[in-house]
């Protein structure tokens, strides 16, 4: 070895700074002598054995002692400002914890990986497509395909399950026969379904969920060759399906009679939906081309009249529209990271100003740069490192409200923190976050300031190159807060104008419950009837009822719709209509006006002349609500003549909570002239409506035990439901606009209040020789704004390119006006005046003669 | 560099068999680093022979706990090496050196007691 001291100096360096510098010269000198009087090439190499091991020992030994030494002064210096610390801490706590939160939910919906096979083979077919509705036309279409592997197709419903353990009402699946076999994930005991069991009169087999055959049967492997009964049809359980798998939609049961759907008697809409396999290395855009042309080939006719059908990767079908959301509120908490870190960046540069004739005492004795770089890092890993434990609280609160808010399709996708990627996701943000904010900034101050320039300045009080950082970080700061404003009045102007919707019906004072006839010994046409007329008149015979009726689709609680083209007497024909059924009382119990006509009474009645009600949109397509009346529905599900009169016109309603739904035409349907096994009884009560709850299941559970009455809620918590995700959103992106301000507003004020403190001896000066304490602190306040006005301009433009990507995302968001914009701009630049004008206020105590005399 | 206040001296012990050899050394007079090393290994026959990372760890360490300072004497200048460092023993080292003697005869003596020592060859 040519120069042994020049690698010994290379391995020095890997020692910390301070013991570095304060035995860097012995050890050399140490090194040398042994070397020295090693004499003999063997022995030197001995020397450099033995070396190596005393450096491997004794680094990481100081380092760690340095490391505690560094810590427990971080502690001391801290905790003398607990105020602006604990704000600091808890800000960066909010914000790592929210934003670990947010990934949670974009890992458990976008990286997870799904109980399934190759899940980014998977596709979902878009609405509407319809494969061959025949097992034997299905299974050849399916396997011949030159795209797909294969392809399986189900429809979802509620069911009774009845069985030696008890009874309960599940989410089953009917599929075809090769489902599992599809999405790649076979029962963990007995079998899945055999080729052909999707035939007529072979489906009567069950796979059942893991968590249904824990509760049901305990667990017990005897649960396999049992029966047991769905709305009263009977089923022989086969196999037990993985734990984690509930696909399609938290199913519990699934049985191959999608092609048999009489086998099991049931109620409400039904609604095929298919999905398929990929051939591997087959892009989406290949495939799709390929799906456009299979479905010409399929049927020519549906191809146009249907338009466009997506291949929809089936995570993305899975991540629904909470994907979205998600992102945004990605968006928001990473724009409150950016402010706390700011925050944090401020805290850390007072802490260097502050030592600033410290360290350049220091710099001129020698000390090294990456002194104060490792006393910085340790500080700074101590404020993001305890902010980041303290997010992880915060994080886990946030899971929680999201799983509340947006329960996702399958409890594979459940939302947790205690997930590598989300624990690995916290700890990458809190050691950018430390490194970016707090080491970065003093790094560039002590690379930019040479040692005697540090000397000089600390003296005159001027240090431009800190002042420069401090003006950015109040830019920065400003501009994001500037963005989340804009972005919290925009989603709040959106649910606002959501909570004003006239859904065309009032929530208040409504009970309402589900009853299912389906399966049970009352489901006959001629029974039917006769159990919702008993159903009603004991709800009507409550105390405190108003009025009681009952509907087969309730608004806010209904998703898929019967309809038809219907054909009216008139030249005029409207397109799709929706057919409800209706039980009178209903338009009364739900205050929805009739708007011409009559509402349906207790004569429309079998026998007497057949009478139909429509909407206002159903009206205003056959010519408006006069010309609608006393015309005749000339056919219905396909069958002519039924004979049927338009006798009232009632008001549009919306089904779902939201302004921008499109209003659907509805023909509806007198109960008593059309029998339907499932309804929702609605019943408008007066006083406490929670209060009826019991009393009305038990008025109508009661009059058959053996009827299902289900899902009883009042009609305000299910508009409560229907906007808890646009509330949660709108709350959350608020919260952390209002948030950012409070810490912008700190920014702004402690960069004001450091200044005053900086310049304390020229504003001394300036008072000595005349100026009045409010005249400095005009001066003052016009110095501390043009930082404000950049971060105000930045962020306007900011606004307006958040307004462009939150309608591309929601489309409900409004858009961003030049309104919007100002109000935003105007509430911050206002905020940051007050925050510099209360930060100057100590300059109004000023003695001047004390400030020259301390110099 | 901070330095501790005099702690109880019990606090101290019982040290490292290298801080004691160097607290002994030191009390026969100041030394520096590679002195105090070489002079360790001669005693110990070679047993204790750190290399300078945990000399100066251990040195780094005495100084903290104010059991030795750094000397401003130093020798005559042709027998000096600016570069070398000297360090003295201070009160507190001198009682936690005695203390931990003490500690070590009374193991000795009950040594004796429990097994009998054979005679030293």
């Amino acid at each position: 070895m040519n120069d042994p001291l020049k690698l010994y100096r290379f391995f020095l360096k890997l020692y910390p700074a301070r013991f570095r510098e304060e035995f860097g010269t012995p050890l050399e000198q140490q090194f040398l002598d042994e070397y020295r009087d090693a004499g003999g090439s063997l022995a030197r190499f001995a020397v450099w054995l033995r070396t190596l091991r005393d450096l491997a020992v004794s680094i990481p030994v100081e380092m760690m002692r340095e490391v505690r030494q560094d810590l427990s002064y971080s502690i001391r210096i801290y905790s003398r400002k607990p105020g602006v610390t604990f704000l600091a801490v808890a800000a960066m706590a909010l914000a790592i914890g929210a934003t670990t939160g947010v990934f949670s939910v974009v890992n458990a919906l976008l990286l997870r990986s799904l109980p399934f096979r190759s899940t980014e083979r998977l596709v979902q077919f878009g609405n509407p497509f319809n494969p061959p509705d025949s097992p034997a036309s299905f299974h050849a279409w399916r396997s011949h395909s030159d795209y797909l592997e294969d392809a399986g197709v189900y429809n979802q419903s509620e069911m009774n399950l009845a069985g030696a353990a008890g009874s309960a009402r599940i989410k089953v699946a009917e599929t075809s026969s090769n489902f599992f076999g599809v999405l790649g994930s076979e029962p963990v005991i007995g079998r899945s379904f055999l080729p052909g069991e999707d035939g007529k009169g072979k489906s009567g087999v069950a796979v059942i969920g893991y968590g249904l055959w824990q509760q049901f049967f305990g667990g017990d492997p005897r649960a396999l060759g049992s029966t047991i009964h769905l709305n009263s049809s009977p089923l022989t359980i086969v196999g037990i399906a993985p734990p984690g798998l509930d696909y399609p939609a938290k199913t519990a049961l699934w049985t191959p009679s999608v092609f048999d759907l009489e086998r099991i008697p049931k109620s409400g809409v039904i609604w095929r939906e298919s999905f398929g396999r990929l051939k591997p290395a087959l892009s989406l855009a290949r495939a799709q081309s390929m799906f456009d042309a299979d479905r010409l080939h399929l049927s020519p006719a549906s191809f146009k009249e249907d338009g466009d059908v997506r291949l929809i990767p089936l995570r993305e079908q899975l991540a629904g529209p909470v994907r979205r959301s998600s992102l945004v509120l990605f968006g928001a908490v990473s724009f409150v990271l950016l402010i706390a870190c700011a925050n944090v960046a401020n805290l850390l540069l007072t802490r260097v100003t502050e030592r600033r004739k410290e360290l350049a005492l220091r710099a001129s004795l020698g000390a090294s740069r990456g002194r104060l770089v490792q006393q910085l890092v340790t500080e700074s890993v101590l404020l993001t490192g305890s902010s980041a434990a303290a997010g992880m609280l915060v994080a886990k609160w946030a899971v929680r409200l999201a799983t509340a808010a947006q329960p996702t399709q399958s409890t594979a996708q459940n939302y947790t923190i205690l997930d590598w990627r989300v624990l690995a996701f916290a700890a990458g943000l809190a050691a950018i976050t430390g490194l970016a904010f707090g080491v970065l900034p003093a790094w560039l101050i002590g690379r930019l300031q040479p040692a005697e320039d540090l000397l000089r300045t600390c003296y005159d009080g001027s240090n431009s190159r800190v002042r420069r950082l401090r003006s950015a970080l109040v830019t920065l700061q400003i501009a994001s807060t500037l963005v989340l404003l804009g972005g919290s009045i925009v989603l709040g102007r959106s649910f606002l104008k959501l909570l004003g919707t006239d859904l065309g019906y009032r929530t208040d004072h409504v009970i309402t419950m589900n009853v299912s006839l389906a399966g049970t010994h009352l489901d006959k046409p001629e029974l039917r009837n006769q159990y919702y007329h008993e159903a009603l008149d004991r709800l009507r015979k409550v105390p405190g009822v108003e009025a009681a009726g009952a509907i087969d689709s309730l608004p806010l609680a209904t998703n898929a719709f019967m309809g038809m083209d219907a054909d009216l007497d008139s030249s005029y024909k409207p397109a799709f209509s929706c057919i409800m059924w209706v039980a009178p009382g209903y338009f009364d119990a739900m205050r929805t006006s009739v708007a011409a006509g009559r509402d349906f009474t207790a004569r429309d009645r079998q026998g007497a002349a057949r009478v139909a009600i429509v909407n206002e949109e159903f009206a205003r397509k056959a010519g408006g609500n006069q010309a609608a009346l006393g015309q005749t529905v000339k056919s219905l599900f396909g069958k002519p003549g039924t004979g049927m009169t338009i006798v009232g016109v009632v008001h549009t309603v919306h089904y779902h909570a939201d302004p921008d739904d499109k209003p659907l035409p509805i023909l509806f349907l007198p109960l008593d002239q059309n029998p339907h096994p499932f309804m929702t009884l609605v019943a408008r009560v007066h006083g406490t409506t929670e209060a009826y709850l019991p009393v009305m299941r038990a008025a109508v559970q009661s009059l058959d035990p053996q009827v299902p009455v289900f899902d009883i809620q009042t009609l305000d918590q299910r508009l409560e439901q229907a906007l808890a995700r646009p509330r949660f959103y709108t709350t959350a992106v608020v919260f952390f606009g209002a948030f950012g301000l409070l810490l912008a507003a700190i920014g702004v004020y402690g960069v004001a209040s450091f200044s005053v403190i900086q310049r304390t001896h020229e504003l001394g000066v300036r008072i000595a020789v005349g100026a009045t304490a409010q005249r400095v602190r005009w001066m003052l306040l016009r110095q501390s704004l043009p930082p404000v006005a950049a971060g105000v301009a930045v962020g306007v433009l900011g606004t307006f390119a958040l307004g462009q990507f939150l309608q591309h995302l929601l489309d409900s968001a409004q858009r961003v006006d030049g309104l919007t914009s100002a109000i935003a701009g105007g509430i911050l630049a206002t905020i940051a005046a007050v925050a510099v004008w209360s930060a100057t206020q100590r300059i109004v105590r000023l003695d001047p003669m004390q400030v020259l005399r301390s110099e | 560099m901070p330095r501790k206040e005099e702690s109880p001296v019990q606090e101290f012990l019982p040290l490292p068999p290298a801080v004691f050899h160097m607290l002994l050394l030191l009390s026969e007079g100041e030394r520096h680093g590679y002195a105090l090393k070489r002079e360790m290994s001669k005693q110990t026959n070679g047993k204790l022979n750190p290399g300078p990372g945990v000399l100066y760890g251990s040195i780094n360490k005495m100084l903290e706990q104010g059991l030795i300072v750094e000397s401003e004497e130093r020798p005559a200048s042709h027998l000096d090496d600016e570069r070398r460092r000297y360090y003295r023993i201070t009160p507190l080292g001198r009682r936690v050196a005695q203390a931990e003697a003490v500690r070590m005869r009374q193991l000795v003596e009950m040594a004796e007691t429990n097994l009998g020592l054979p005679e030293p060859a």
